[in-house]
C-alpha cells in the first residue's frame, strides 16, 4: 500500500491537472451538450423522453459520448506513455462494460426484461455509462489500483478525480431516487421505466457536478490556509 | 457498562413481559378498531310498526304471547300491505359476478357468458326478471356477506376471522322473523346456513365448501333434492345454496373453461324452477318469488375477499315480480346494495325488518304493490332505520318531539314548512324524515278526500322518503365504524411501552454485544458504515410508506427494491475489500459467487408474480409458465424438488460429521422427498382428493415433523466429539438442526404451494444458502445488520410468492391438503404456513445461522475466556438475535397502528388499511412462534450440551 501511494505521487503530477475554472468549464460544456442533445430530440425528432423513451436516450448517449471522451482523454494518466488515440480506445471498451455493469445493477433492482424494454434499457445504460464509466476509463485505463482507490475507497486526489467520482456517484444515487414514484399510482405517463430513473439520473448528475466543484474550491482554500 | 449489564434472567422476563404487553395491547386494539358487536339487540316485533316516537312499552312483550298463525296476521294487519306472494325460493350462487349475468356498464355480458345462460337472459328480456348489481361490502367472503343478507346489517371486518369458524346467528334476522310466524324452511346446500341457524330448517342437506378441487359433486348433492321439493307443498321458504361456481372460480379463475358449463347448469336449475314452481302453482294458490343471489364476485384469478368491484359486484335478481319493465337494459342496469335484501324480504312478506338493517327497500320492487302500500313499506322501511338512528345519536341533540306529530303537524321546535335540508348531518336526518313524514301525511288526507290530483303528491312523498332512506343507510354504514377512544388509546399505549421495552432491551445488549473487547476491531472501523445506515434507513422508510394507501398497496416494490440495494452495497463492501495484489482468494470468489445468487435469485423472486393491485396484469414468469403449458410447470417443480432435496442433503453433510444420526436423518427426509415427488406426480392433477392423496400426504405430515421434532431432540445428545471447544460442538449441532428444521420447511412448501411457486421455494432456499455462505465467510458486516437482512429477505419472500396486502391473494385450496375432516384448527394452521412460508422458513434459519456464527466464534475468540457462564453465552448468542426480529417487527406493528388509527377516516381504510392490519398481526405472531422455535432449540441444545460435558468430566475425573 505505501509503494503504490509513493509511485502515484509523481504519476498524479505527470497527469494534466486542472483548475476549479477548469473543471467549471468542462461541466459547463457537457451540460451544453446535454442540453443540445434534448434540444435535437425535440426539434429535430419531434419526440421527447415519455413519448420515445429509447430514442431520445440512444440519441442522447450517442450526442454526449463524444465530448466526453474528447475532454477527458486529455487529462489521462501518463499521457506519455499512452496516446491520446488508446485513451478514446479504452473509454469505448469502458462505454460497454459499464453499460454491462450498469444494466446489471438495473435489471437487479427490479428493471422489467423484456423485448418492449431491452432496448429501453440497453440505451439508458449507455447513458449511465457515459456518466459513470466512460470518463474513469478514459482517465485510469485498467488501473485496478486507481478504480479501487477512487470507487471502492472513495479517496479521490486532485481535482480530476473529483470530477469523476462525484457525479458518478451523483448519477446513480440520483437514478437509484428516481425510482421512488415508480410504483405509486398517480398514473402519469413518466412512471415508465426508465424515464423518471433518467430524470433522476441525470439530475443526480448535475447535483454532483456541483458538489465537486464546491469541493473543489473549498478544498482548495483548505490547502492554501494549510500552506500559510 | 457494569450497571447495564443484564442476567440471561432479566433479559428473557424483561423481553416476556414486553412481548405479553405488546399481545394485550394489540388485542385491545383490535377488538376496539374493529366493529364487532352491532348496536341494537332483541328482536324486532309488532311496535315496529309504530311510529318510533311513539311510547311502545305497552305492546312490547306482545310477541311472545302470539301463536306463529296469530302473528302472521297481527303483523299481516299492522302493516296494511297485503303480501302478495307465500312461498320464497333464494337461490344463492356462491362467487358469481352480477357482471356475468348483467354484463357492465350498460353492455350485456361476453358471448359466451351469455350465450350458457339462455333461459335466465330470457326472463331478463322479457321482463320476468329484474336484476341488480348488489353491491357487498368487504370483507368478500361468505359467511360474513351471508349475515349481511340475512340480517341487513354490515357486520364487523373481523367475521372474516371467524369465517371458518361458523357460529349462530343471534343478532336479528329475515329467517328468524320468517320462522317466528311459522313458515317451514328447507336449506340445501352450503352447510355455512345450518351453522348460522341451527334448527331453524326443517329439511336440510348440508354439503361443505370444504373440497374446494371438487366443482361437479358438490352442486350434484344439492340438486338431487329438487324434483322432490318442488313437488312438495309443505315448505315456505326454499334455500339452494351452489358452491360449485365458486370452485371453479378457485381452481380455474374467471375465464376457467368449466364456467360456461356451470352456469348452464345454474341456467337449468333456474329454468326448473320457474316452470315448475311457479308457472304451474300461480293460479290456483298464492305465488313464488325466486330471488336469485351471489354473495360475492371474484377476482380474474377466482379469488376473493377484498374490495375491488370484480369481487363486491354481486348480484340480486328477482324472478316473478309483476313489474312493468320490457327493456333488457332497464332490468339489467340497475344497482343496490347486498344488505337491501333483508328490508326488502321482510316487507314483500310482511314480517318486520331485522332491527340493525341498514338497508333500504330496493325500489324494482315497488311495482308490484299498490299506492298506499308502496307509501307504507317505505315509511315502515324509514321508522326501522330512524329507531336505529336514535340509538346512535346521543338524546340531547336530538329535539323531543312526540307521538305522530309528523303525521299531525303538531311538533314541538320544528317549522313544519317543507324545507331545504341544511345543517350537521343529524339535523339534516330528521329534517329530511320530517318532510317525507309531512309529505305522507298530505297525500293520505288528500286521498280520503279528493281522488284525482294525488299523483304528483304521491310521487313527492316517494322521492322524499326515497331520498331519506339512501341518506339515512349511508349515514348509519358510515357510523359503523365509530370507534371507541378508550380502548384505542389503551391498546396503542400499551403496544408503544412495549415497543419501547424492546428497544431498551435491545439497546443495552447491543451496548455490551460490541463493547466487549473482541468485537472492537470491528466496531470502531465500521462505526458509522453503509450497511447498518441502509438498514436503519429502511426501517423509517417502511414506516413512512406505511401511511400511503398505494405503497401499502403496492409493498412488495419496497421490500425488492430495498432488499436488492443491500445486496448491491453488500457487493461494492466485497469490491471495496477485495485486492487485486492478493490474487484470486478462493474465499473471495465463494463471496462474490453467493452475493451474485443473492441477486439473481432476487431478481427473478421478484419477477415472478406480479403481485400488488394495479400492476397485476403485466406480465411476469409464472403467467409465462402457466401459458406455456403445465408441463413446464410440472418440470420446474420436479426441478426444485430435487434440488431442495439435494442441497438440503449437502447441508447437512457439510458440517463433516459423519454421524448416525445425521445419516438417519438424511434417509429421512429423501423418503419424504420421494413421498412429495410422487405425491406431485400422481395425484397433484387430480380434481377430487382421493384417499391415496390423502394418505400420501399424512405419512408425509408425520415423517417430517418426526425428523424435525427428533432432530432437534435427539441430535443434541449424539453430540460426542472430544477435541472440539464446548461452542464448536454446540454450534455444529445447532448447524445440523437448523439445517434439518430449514429442509423440513421446504419440503412442506413444496407440498403445500400451487406448484408454481415450487420455483420460488427452492430460490428462497437458495438465498439462505448464500447468505450463510456470506456470514460465515468472515465478512465484517455486523451480527444485527445480517440478521435484519434476513429478516427483510424473509418479507421480500412472503411477497414473491404471491402474497399481497389484500385477503384475495390467501391460497384457500392449498389449506384442505391431506385433511379428510372438516377442521377449523388445521385448515387455519395449514393456510398460515401457506401464507407465512417465507418469514417463517427464514426465522428458522436463525437457527442455522447461529450455530454456524458460535463454530466461527468458537476458535477465535470466546475460548479465551472459556470462564464465561452459561446464561452470559445464552444472552450474547441468543438473546441478541433473537431481539432483532421481535425489535423490528414490534416496531413495524407500532407504528402501523398509529397509522392505522390516523387512517381511520380515509376512504381505503377498510379496503386497503385494514387487511393490511390483519397481515400485520399475522406477522407478529409468525415472528413470535419462529423466535420462540428458535429459542427453544437453542436453549436445549445448549443445556444438554453443558450436561454432557459435565457427565464426561465427572467419569474422566473418577
Amino acid at each position: 500500500m505505501k509503494e503504490a501511494k509513493k509511485k502515484k505521487k509523481p504519476e498524479t503530477s505527470i497527469g494534466v491537472s486542472i483548475s476549479a475554472l477548469g473543471a467549471f468549464s468542462v461541466y459547463l460544456i457537457t451540460g451544453l451538450f446535454l442540453a443540445v442533445g434534448f434540444w435535437v430530440i425535440r426539434n429535430i425528432y419531434f419526440v421527447d423522453l415519455i413519448s420515445d423513451p429509447s430514442l431520445t436516450l440512444r440519441l442522447l448517449w450517442i450526442i454526449e459520448f463524444p465530448i466526453v471522451v474528447v475532454i477527458y482523454s486529455l487529462f489521462r494518466r501518463n499521457p506519455e506513455k499512452c496516446s491520446y488515440f488508446r485513451a478514446v480506445g479504452r473509454s469505448i471498451v469502458g462505454l460497454i462494460s459499464g453499460a454491462l455493469i450498469n444494466a446489471f445493477g438495473a435489471v437487479s433492482l427490479g428493471a422489467p426484461i423484456g423485448m418492449q424494454s431491452l432496448p429501453k434499457t440497453i440505451h439508458w445504460s449507455f447513458l449511465m455509462s457515459v456518466f459513470t464509466v466512460v470518463p474513469a476509463s478514459a482517465v485510469f485505463g485498467a488501473s485496478w489500483t486507481d478504480w479501487h482507490r477512487v470507487f471502492a475507497s472513495l479517496k479521490p486526489t486532485g481535482n480530476v478525480e473529483y470530477m469523476i467520482l462525484i457525479p458518478a456517484y451523483g448519477a446513480i444515487i440520483g437514478g437509484w431516487f428516481g425510482a421512488w414514484p415508480m410504483p405509486l399510482d398517480w398514473e402519469r405517463p413518466w412512471q415508465e421505466w426508465p424515464i423518471c430513473v433518467c430524470y433522476g439520473a441525470i439530475g443526480g448528475y448535475i447535483v454532483g457536478q456541483m458538489v465537486s466543484l464546491s469541493l473543489m474550491i473549498l478544498l482548495r482554500k483548505h490547502k492554501i490556509l494549510k500552506l500559510a | 457498562m457494569t450497571t447495564a449489564a443484564m442476567t440471561c434472567t432479566r433479559l428473557t422476563i424483561f423481553t416476556v413481559a414486553g412481548i405479553l404487553l405488546q399481545i394485550i395491547g394489540l388485542s385491545i386494539f383490535v377488538f376496539g378498531f374493529f366493529p364487532v358487536k352491532p348496536t341494537l339487540s332483541g328482536v324486532s316485533g309488532s311496535e315496529s310498526y309504530r311510529d318510533p316516537f311513539c311510547d311502545s312499552s305497552l305492546i312490547s312483550n306482545e310477541s311472545e304471547l302470539h301463536h306463529p298463525a296469530k302473528l302472521r296476521l297481527l303483523y299481516q294487519e299492522l302493516s296494511g300491505i297485503s303480501s302478495k306472494y307465500d312461498r320464497l325460493i333464494l337461490m344463492v350462487i356462491d362467487g358469481l359476478p352480477a357482471e356475468f349475468v348483467l354484463g357492465k356498464d350498460g353492455k350485456p355480458p361476453e358471448k359466451v357468458l351469455k350465450e350458457s345462460m339462455p333461459y335466465t337472459q330470457s326472463l331478463l328480456a322479457n321482463g320476468d326478471a329484474i336484476g341488480y348489481h348488489a353491491k357487498a361490502a368487504p370483507p368478500t367472503v361468505t359467511m360474513p356477506r351471508l349475515k349481511a343478507m340475512v340480517s341487513g346489517a354490515i357486520g364487523g371486518f373481523l367475521d372474516v376471522a371467524f369465517n371458518f369458524n361458523t357460529q349462530a346467528l343471534l343478532d336479528d334476522n329475515i329467517l328468524g322473523q320468517f320462522f317466528r310466524i311459522g313458515w317451514k324452511m328447507v336449506m340445501l346446500g352450503d352447510e355455512t346456513w345450518l351453522k348460522l341457524f341451527p334448527g331453524l330448517f326443517m329439511r336440510h342437506d348440508g354439503v361443505s365448501s370444504f373440497f374446494v378441487k371438487d366443482t361437479v359433486q358438490v352442486d350434484r348433492n344439492v340438486s338431487r333434492h329438487l324434483p322432490d321439493e318442488l313437488n312438495s307443498d309443505d315448505w315456505n321458504l326454499l334455500i339452494l345454496h351452489y358452491l360449485g361456481l365458486d370452485h371453479v372460480g378457485h381452481t380455474g379463475g374467471r375465464n376457467s373453461p368449466l364456467m360456461p358449463a356451470k352456469l348452464k347448469e345454474m341456467d337449468d336449475i333456474v329454468r326448473t324452477m320457474h316452470l315448475r314452481a311457479m308457472m304451474d302453482r300461480s293460479h290456483d294458490q298464492g305465488q313464488t318469488l325466486l330471488i336469485i343471489v351471489s354473495d360475492h364476485g371474484m377476482t380474474e384469478n377466482g379469488n376473493h375477499g377484498g374490495s375491488s368491484y370484480e369481487e363486491t359486484d354481486s348480484l340480486m335478481l328477482f324472478i316473478g315480480l309483476n313489474s312493468n319493465i320490457s327493456d333488457y337494459a332497464s332490468a339489467t342496469n340497475n344497482v343496490a346494495f347486498q344488505v337491501d335484501l333483508a328490508p326488502t324480504l321482510a316487507l314483500l312478506f310482511g314480517v318486520p325488518i331485522p332491527k340493525n338493517n341498514v338497508g333500504v327497500l330496493v325500489p324494482g320492487t315497488l311495482c308490484s304493490l299498490r299506492d298506499f302500500e308502496q307509501l307504507r313499506a317505505l315509511e315502515l322501511n324509514s321508522w326501522q332505520l330512524l329507531r336505529l338512528m336514535l340509538a346512535q345519536i346521543q338524546s340531547s341533540s336530538f329535539p323531543r318531539v312526540s307521538c305522530n306529530c309528523f303525521l299531525d303537524g303538531t311538533c314541538e321546535g320544528l317549522d313544519l314548512d317543507i324545507s331545504e335540508c341544511s345543517g350537521d348531518k343529524e339535523k339534516q336526518l330528521i329534517c329530511l324524515f320530517r318532510n317525507a313524514a309531512a309529505l305522507h301525511g298530505i297525500w293520505k288526507s288528500k286521498k280520503s278526500t279528493e281522488s284525482s290530483s294525488t299523483m304528483e303528491d304521491f310521487s313527492r312523498a316517494l322521492d322524499a322518503y326515497n331520498t331519506f332512506l339512501k341518506t339515512a343507510s349511508e349515514w348509519l354504514a358510515s357510523k359503523t365504524t365509530e370507534k371507541p377512544v378508550l380502548l384505542l388509546g389503551l391498546g396503542v399505549s400499551a403496544m408503544l411501552l412495549s415497543c419501547f421495552i424492546c428497544g431498551t432491551v435491545f439497546l443495552s445488549l447491543f451496548k455490551e454485544v460490541y463493547h466487549e473487547p473482541k468485537d472492537r476491531v470491528c466496531s470502531l472501523s465500521n462505526l458509522l458504515n453503509l450497511e447498518e445506515v441502509f438498514i436503519f434507513a429502511l426501517l423509517l422508510i417502511l414506516v413512512i410508506s406505511m401511511g400511503s394507501s398505494s405503497m401499502v398497496e403496492e409493498e412488495h416494490y419496497i421490500w425488492h427494491f430495498m432488499v436488492s440495494t443491500f445486496h448491491l452495497l453488500l457487493l461494492f463492501k466485497t469490491a471495496k475489500s477485495f485486492k487485486i495484489s492478493k490474487g484470486m482468494n478462493i474465499l473471495r470468489d465463494f463471496k462474490f459467487g453467493s452475493i451474485f445468487s443473492l441477486l439473481i435469485s432476487g431478481r427473478l423472486l421478484r419477477g415472478w408474480h406480479q403481485g400488488g393491485v394495479n400492476w397485476t396484469y403485466l406480465p411476469d414468469i409464472s403467467k409465462w409458465l402457466v401459458q406455456g403449458g403445465s408441463g413446464y410447470v410440472k418440470w420446474i417443480q420436479l426441478i426444485s424438488i430435487i434440488l431442495v432435496i439435494g442441497l438440503g442433503l449437502y447441508t447437512l453433510f457439510r458440517t463433516g460429521s459423519n454421524r448416525k444420526g445425521v445419516r438417519i436423518l438424511a434417509f429421512g427426509f429423501s423418503t419424504c422427498g420421494f413421498l412429495v415427488l410422487l405425491h406431485v406426480g400422481r395425484y397433484q392433477d387430480e380434481l377430487s382428493t382421493g384417499f391415496g392423496a390423502t394418505v400420501t400426504v399424512k405419512v408425509i405430515y408425520y415423517l417430517l415433523s418426526i425428523s424435525s421434532i427428533g432432530a432437534s431432540l435427539v441430535l443434541p445428545w449424539s453430540a460426542l466429539n472430544k477435541d472440539k471447544s464446548f461452542l464448536a460442538e454446540v454450534g455444529d449441532c445447532l448447524y445440523l438442526i437448523g439445517s434439518a428444521y430449514i429442509l423440513c420447511w421446504c419440503l412442506l412448501q413444496q407440498l403445500l404451494q400451487q406448484p408454481i411457486n415450487s420455483g420460488p421455494i427452492l430460490l428462497l432456499l437458495l438465498q439462505i444458502l448464500a447468505i450463510l455462505c456470506l456470514s460465515s465467510s468472515d465478512f465484517q458486516v455486523n451480527e444485527w445488520v445480517e440478521i435484519t437482512a434476513l429478516y427483510y429477505m424473509g418479507m421480500a419472500g412472503h411477497f414473491a410468492l404471491g402474497n399481497s396486502n389484500t385477503l384475495a391473494t390467501i391460497d384457500v385450496a392449498g389449506a384442505f391438503i391431506g385433511i379428510s375432516s372438516h377442521s377449523t384448527i388445521l385448515s387455519g394452521i395449514l393456510m398460515f404456513m401457506i401464507t407465512y412460508a417465507s418469514p417463517m422458513l427464514f426465522l428458522l434459519s436463525l437457527v442455522m445461522y447461529i450455530g454456524a456464527n458460535l463454530r466461527n466464534h468458537s476458535n477465535s475468540t470466546i475460548s479465551t475466556h472459556r470462564e464465561t457462564s452459561l446464561g452470559q453465552i445464552l444472552k450474547l448468542k441468543l438473546g441478541f438475535p433473537c431481539l432483532v426480529p421481535l425489535c423490528i417487527n414490534s416496531i413495524l406493528l407500532t407504528a402501523y397502528t398509529v397509522v392505522l388509527l390516523l387512517m381511520r377516516n380515509h376512504l381505503f381504510v377498510w379496503s386497503v388499511f385494514s387487511p393490511k392490519y390483519l397481515y400485520v398481526c399475522a406477522t407478529t405472531l409468525c415472528t413470535y412462534i419462529g423466535v420462540c422455535i428458535v429459542a427453544a432449540t437453542v436453549t436445549y441444545t445448549f443445556y444438554v450440551t453443558t450436561f454432557l460435558r459435565s457427565n464426561r468430566t465427572r467419569h474422566n475425573n473418577s
